[in-house]
């Protein structure tokens, strides 16, 4: 393991009871202050460093090569979505701008990620959904014995060597399982997923998932998504608020400058001022 | 400045049209990509937002017919950014444009999805397909 925060809860400043024969309280602290050389140790990490995006073309492909084993009544309903997505009736499924969440930020997002490495953590940072994130622990702690559930879920970690190993439960029943960005089914709850994320080539990074989701898959399905870096080009990610679109700019009689909501149609894109209604 | 936009939300927020869902992240299976036209005109707005940037454009697809608006959207400021190194201002309201782009599958509704963007004035060419540009390390 290669994180030296070696804490779990660690225990620090015993207080001293004032009444005698009472055993002394001691607080937990599970952020504890990094030492120098926890933040040395960050340098013997893999450089993750940069801008990841997607290969989507690959995220095509294994939409048809490795869909998720689903069970009877999920196939049912992924195949029906398959079909209107064909037939250019694609089902919104991340409606209102909610996040794609765990796993499909990371199955079908078109959107770059950046990686930030802190002491006891790896925090992932992306574009869109009001910049969505994951916090994985690397502290050595464990998860919550009944974690709130959450669009990205509570997620641990350890480094095997230079491949983050990170372990996600507490996720939302609602988040879908996704293929495309209008086939999918949710995860109806008990959903833990396994990564394997690490270099396979020096600007190749691939997240080898397994989705463990009782209630639609009849076995663990284990797929792989590649992102990739382009050192050379000039382009960082940007603030992405995604409601941001459903917005057009006016101002108002104060004079001040205000939002106005746009229409969409169904699929999600928006209406052009003379469309046909 | 109130936008045209801006005045098609205002009419929604009425009730005259509804504000229909809103799902930001979409399929683009609603335009033909099968078809690809050319649109040539002026912009008229630019909405460089995420996750999907669109240009309001007012031209012709048909030399004979009247110019009318066209809402033409296409990926994200920052995947626009890394394939074409395109930025808010790379196209500008009044610019006169050549626009490809693969359309709604009803004409009637003035829609559809922008694949490459030539500026008539300068000949600069912006291409927006991010597919064609996944191998690592390009410059």
């Amino acid at each position: 393991m290669r994180m030296s925060l070696s804490a779990i809860a660690l225990a620090v400043a015993a207080t001293v009871s004032a009444h005698a024969g009472e055993p002394a309280k001691k607080p937990t602290v599970i952020n504890p202050p990094p030492t120098a050389q926890d933040w040395a140790d960050l340098a013997k990490l893999p450089d993750w460093s940069g801008v990841w995006n997607p290969k989507i073309t690959d995220q095509d492909q294994q939409a048809k090569t490795n869909p998720p084993p689903w069970n009877e009544k999920a196939a049912k309903q992924a195949e029906h979505m398959a079909a209107e997505e064909q037939a250019g009736r694609p089902p919104p499924i991340f409606v209102e701008c909610l996040p794609e969440a765990m796993p499909s930020w990371m199955l079908v997002t078109h959107n770059a990620m950046e990686f930030l490495f802190t002491p006891g953590r790896v925090t992932i940072l992306g574009e869109s959904d009001g910049n969505r994130l994951r916090r994985i622990y690397t502290d050595g702690r464990g998860h919550p014995d009944d974690p709130d559930p959450t669009f990205h879920g509570h997620s641990i970690g350890h480094w095997e060597g230079d491949t983050l190993v990170v372990d996600t439960v507490g996720i939302r029943p609602q988040t879908y399982i996704a293929v495309s960005e209008a086939v999918g089914v949710p995860n109806n709850g008990d959903m833990h997923i396994i990564e394997r994320i690490h270099l396979a080539a020096p600007d190749v990074l691939h997240d080898d998932l397994e989705v463990i989701a009782p209630h639609v898959l009849t076995k663990p399905w284990k797929t792989t998504r590649i992102f990739f870096r382009q050192r050379a080009r000039k382009f960082d990610i940007v603030e992405g608020v995604c409601l941001e679109e459903s917005f057009s700019e006016k101002t108002d009689a104060d004079g001040n400058a205000i939002f106005v909501p746009l229409p969409h149609q169904v699929g999600g894109n928006l209406y052009a001022p003379n469309a046909k209604r | 400045m109130n936008s045209r936009l801006a005045i098609l939300g205002i009419v929604a927020a009425c009730g005259v049209a509804g504000v229909g869902s809103v799902a930001a992240h979409h399929s683009a299976t609603m335009f033909d990509r099968s078809k690809t036209l050319t649109l040539k005109g002026t912009v008229v707005e630019v909405h460089w937002v995420n996750p999907h940037v669109s240009y309001l454009v007012n031209g012709t697809v048909k030399d004979d017919e009247t110019p009318s608006d066209w809402l033409l959207e296409t990926t994200s400021p920052g995947n626009l950014a890394r394939v074409s190194n395109w930025t808010r201002t790379s196209v500008k309201p009044g610019d006169k444009v050549l626009v490809d782009f693969s359309p709604l599958r009803d004409p009637d509704q003035h829609g559809g999805n922008l694949k490459k963007v030539t500026l008539v004035d300068s000949g600069l060419v912006l291409i927006s397909n991010i597919r064609e540009q996944e191998q690592p390390g390009l410059e």
